[in-house]
């Protein structure tokens, strides 16, 4: 069995890289963005970059802009030449204006490639592209963090309305039926993605209700609307100081009598936790203790909060909670991928990765559980799994891109992380672009050094 | 005696549902009222003239204490002083090992000295967890500190020439009197006791009115962990049982936290050389600050937002180190102000048992009406936002509150309030929050919100505090990271925590030896 599957694994990889568009066979080069080549080379220098792109929507004036990429610049060790110039060029106002103007350009293009739109209605044209390619999406509202009540109000307010605008956009593109329709039944078109940290100002660690009780009436109304609109609702998972509130809050609100019929919703579990295991028990055990209409959707993603628990943890003398080696991670992946898959009808599963392997893995997996292409949904990140998605497409799977929309500005902190996530060193993405040979790619994660 | 490198003992992970039981189970044990006595060598003399109360439920009666006497103060430092020569001539490494022991003794009884932190000061859970943590992290960092010493390597080398032999030693200074504050009930009278002990002195804890429980658990503990009965004698009591060790001719040092008035008279008290006097009597004073946080216009005020509500209203703005003033670029004034407002409307009053409580109450009567002097003040000179949480009927309870429009010359600007209360003010740019800062006598903490490398390096410079915290909140010093301590009106220079804090409770003594004997390098 395990050989047959890995004999599968590796069929399914190659077919996919082989269905890579090819014009664009380097992703990372098709950002067509020096620096995002150098930045995944150096890490002080792509500290500096993230550190500019992360502080532009707080810069007044280009003359701004130009002294605080100047400034990054300068606690860089080894300035590659063409930032040289740059900084040269900074020391008359005129040239930091011109500066200033170049890198705002520059970081705005960059941008344009993750957002796809300023609102959602905005986002529309994408949205309608993607579909026509056979590519359904989630989107994700992005916003600054919510500090007080009425930012919780407005996140939610933006939240209803993006739901009615996607309700009624894809209700009028044309039928994709490999995106429609799973062996349990008929999938929502229209689909969107709520973090609870934006829906409360009161997360805890240490008080999970607290959130919970601020969030709860904002997210129930979330669900209400998306249940009139036939829409589907994911609530995404963010670092482990609220894991215990998201999990719970929205297991609790999807067991109230009044949502058994829908809407259908979903969570989110990381593989990077050492104890996504027990997590996926719980998630499980709901699923089997409180039978609905439309099955719990899970999304296995790697976790995007990695730097953030290692440092959290390290600050207090804690445990580590992720795994801190690739493999192992990857190969819990593995595991939760099996396991999801062995638990339907019981819940949905999306698997999102751009690790070659992991997506090859969970297509085999599937097929030799028996399971229809349709009943495994992929997901991709716009913007760095574009073009795993289409090839993805291209193979006759059903995938999702996960959409960020929203101001460029307020949206700089999640591109941040996503490109910090995306050019480390041993990201699937960078090593890709690097070249790496597709055998290495595509290997089974390593298993655990002897210590 | 080999140790492991010093860590921070760590605070428990609550955000983990088994280990936030952990501290309700140590709180439903928890058995009151404590009754602390005047422990001076094996004597006890118990009495109940002072009683601690809950800040929360003020009928609960924590700790009913003995009100030392000056004659107790006498006989204490009697005690002390007889104790010192044993003490001060036991190896480095057996004081040591007794301030570990007394550190293990602490681990042990965690859950149940934070549950009595969180009822007699009104420390939320995470705060008395961490006020547990910090006090064995003293004992930890001492008793390392201490081997340093002795080994010679916390003096400086001396230079040597042919013929003679020089040599620096630090000895200990004697009895030192310890007097400590509420805010946090176990860790500072622990930190300041072990530094005089881990060096060879004696000493005699005068722990606060507010919280003698407390004081007695850290005697306890260094007791149990083999410091000798005569070498710490607890002296529960008021500020005249303090003034009186304080003008005592056999006093060596004062180690003192706490507020810049009774730190000023105890700094004119141990001038005065008394009758009798054998010593200068030398004082480790830590005081009180105002502290400013300063926003400049690139600030992210999604991490500042949080930072400030952490500095100015954790533990009810009780701590030394938090911050009283925020000092905002005009540029993100107004929405500084509209988002730090929503904010504060947003926090919980409440018991800190409650896990989910932001703000507890202050700790005694005394301090609720003058930070309510303070608020109504703020509301004549400018403008007050109160948040308009719910509090609880009974308990000591403020409500949290933002003051903005105060005139430059506002007491509010300049005086230390200790609760819930902060100021927000515009300032044109960088420089001239610098100026404000550097205006005010006082020097302890600061804080600066800024993504400018270079306005961070000037900030720098022109900073006077004592600790200076970048892009994040300004309270929760840590022992061995943050050694802590102002600068100014603040306090003496000296740093908790840090390494040279322990040279502040010993004397050098230096020998020099001619080698030479008939002209012969002997």
């Amino acid at each position: 069995m395990t050989e047959g599957l890995e004999d599968e694994v590796q069929r399914i990889g190659r077919a996919i890289a082989k269905a890579f568009p090819s014009h664009r066979a380097r992703p990372l080069k098709a950002l067509d963005d020096r620096a995002m080549d150098l930045a995944s080379e150096d890490a002080e220098l792509r500290a500096a970059l993230f550190r500019f792109v992360d502080v532009v929507p707080a810069c007044r004036s280009l003359d701004d802009l130009a002294a605080h990429l100047t400034g990054y610049l300068q606690e860089v060790d080894e300035t590659p030449p063409p930032l040289r110039v740059a900084m040269r060029v900074a020391d008359t106002k005129a040239g930091r204006a011109a500066l200033g103007a170049a890198s705002a350009a520059g970081v705005k293009h960059m941008a344009h490639r993750f957002i796809v739109g300023a609102d959602p209605t905005d986002a529309l044209p994408t949205l309608r592209t993607l579909w026509r390619r056979g590519i359904a999406a989630s989107v994700d509202l992005l916003g600054e963090a919510t500090v007080t009540s009425a930012e919780a109000d407005r996140y939610a307010a933006r939240c209803a309305d993006a739901l009615e605008t996607l309700a009624e956009a894809f209700a009028r593109m044309r039928p994709q039926p490999a995106l429609e329709r799973d062996t349990i039944g008929p999938i929502a078109r229209a689909n969107l993605s709520v973090k609870v940290s934006a829906l409360t100002p009161l997360l805890r660690a240490e008080a999970p209700e607290r959130g919970q009780r601020d969030a709860a009436p904002r997210l129930r109304e979330l669900l209400r609307r998306a249940r009139r609109l036939g829409a589907h609702l994911h609530i995404d998972m963010e670092s482990l100081d609220t894991r215990e509130a998201v999990l719970e809050l929205v297991l609790a609100l999807l067991a109230e009598p009044e949502f058994a019929d829908g809407p259908s919703a979903g969570v989110v579990l990381q593989a990077y936790l050492r104890d996504s295991p027990q997590t996926l028990d719980e998630i499980l055990d709901f699923a089997r203790a409180t039978p609905r209409a439309q099955p719990l959707v899970v999304r296995l993603v790697k976790g995007a909060y990695w730097d953030h628990e290692v440092v959290e943890a390290r600050q207090h003398g804690w445990s580590v909670p992720v795994f801190e080696r690739k493999a192992d991670c990857d190969a819990n992946f593995e595991a939760l991928t099996t396991r999801l898959l062995e638990a339907r009808p019981l819940v949905r599963v999306a698997i999102a990765s751009h690790n070659l392997r992991s997506v090859a893995h969970a297509v085999a997996r599937n097929r030799l559980l028996g399971g229809a292409d349709s009943d495994l949904e992929l997901q991709v990140l716009r913007g760095l799994g574009d073009d795993l998605g289409h090839a993805l497409a291209a193979s006759g799977l059903r995938v999702r891109s996960y959409c960020p929309v929203g101001d460029l500005v307020a949206g700089m902190a999640y591109l941040v992380r996503r490109l910090l996530e995306n050019t480390s060193n041993e990201s699937f993405l960078a090593e890709q672009a690097h070249g790496v040979p597709l055998e290495q790619l595509l290997a089974p994660p390593a298993a655990e050094a002897p210590s | 005696m080999k140790l492991a490198p010093f860590a921070n003992e760590p605070v428990l992970e609550l955000r983990r549902a088994a280990q936030r039981r952990r501290l309700t189970d140590g709180l439903a044990t928890l058995e009151l009222p404590v009754h602390v006595p005047v422990w001076i060598g094996d004597e006890r003399r118990h009495g109940e003239e002072l009683v601690s109360t809950d800040p929360s439920a003020p009928e609960r009666v924590v700790a009913l204490s003995a009100r030392a006497t000056e004659a107790d103060a006498e006989a204490a430092v009697a005690a002390a002083r007889a104790a010192f020569a044993r003490w001060a001539s036991t190896p480095a490494e057996e004081r040591a090992a007794a301030l570990l022991r007394a550190a293990a003794w602490l681990r042990e009884r965690r859950a149940e000295l934070a549950a009595l932190a969180l009822r007699e000061c009104a420390k939320p859970w995470p705060e008395a967890d961490a006020d547990v943590c910090e006090a064995i992290d003293f004992l930890e960092f001492y008793a390392r500190g201490a081997l340093e010493l002795q080994g010679g390597e916390g003096g400086q080398p001396l230079l040597q020439v042919p013929g003679e032999r020089n040599e620096l030693r630090y000895v200990p200074r004697g009895v030192c009197a310890v007097i400590s504050p509420w805010n946090f009930p176990l860790a500072i009278p622990m930190g300041m006791t072990a530094a005089a002990l881990a060096t060879g002195n004696t000493a005699v804890l005068k722990p606060a009115e507010q919280a003698p429980a407390c004081g007695l658990r850290v005697v306890e503990a260094l007791r149990a962990g083999g410091v000798p009965a005569d070498a710490v004698a607890l002296l529960p009591g008021e500020g005249d049982a303090g003034a009186a060790l304080a003008r005592h001719a056999d006093v060596a040092t004062i180690a003192f936290t706490g507020s810049g008035p009774v730190g000023l008279e105890l700094l004119r008290t141990a001038a005065e050389v008394t009758e009798g006097a054998r010593q200068l009597t030398r004082v480790v004073a830590e005081m009180g600050g105002k502290n400013c946080i300063i926003v400049d216009s690139d600030a992210d005020l999604d991490e500042a937002i949080p930072g400030i509500v952490e500095s100015a209203f954790g533990y009810a703005g009780q701590k030394c180190s938090a911050a009283a003033r925020v000092l905002v670029h005009e540029a993100v004034h107004d929405a500084l102000v509209e988002r730090l407002t929503g904010a504060v409307a947003g926090l919980q009053l409440g018991p800190p048992e409650d896990f989910a409580t932001d703000v507890p109450p202050v700790v005694e009567r005394d301090a609720r009406e003058r930070v309510l002097r303070y608020a109504q003040l703020a509301e004549r000179e400018g403008s007050l936002t109160t948040a308009p949480a719910s509090s609880p009927a009974d308990g000591w309870y403020v409500a949290p509150a933002i003051a903005t429009g105060l005139p430059p010359e506002s007491a509010i600007l300049r005086e230390e309030i200790f609760g819930p209360l902060l100021s927000v003010e515009p300032v044109r740019d960088v420089d001239e929050a610098c100026d404000r800062v550097d205006a005010l006598p006082v020097a302890l903490t600061g804080g600066l919100f800024s993504r400018n490398p270079r306005v961070v390096r000037h900030v720098i410079e022109r900073s006077p505090v004592g600790n200076l915290y970048i892009n994040r909140s300004t309270t929760g010093a840590m022992v061995g990271r943050q050694p802590f301590g102002g600068n100014r009106l603040s306090g003496t220079g000296t740093k908790a925590g840090g390494r040279e804090y322990l040279l502040h409770f010993v004397e050098p003594r230096v020998v020099t030896e001619n080698t030479v004997r008939h002209g012969l390098v002997v």
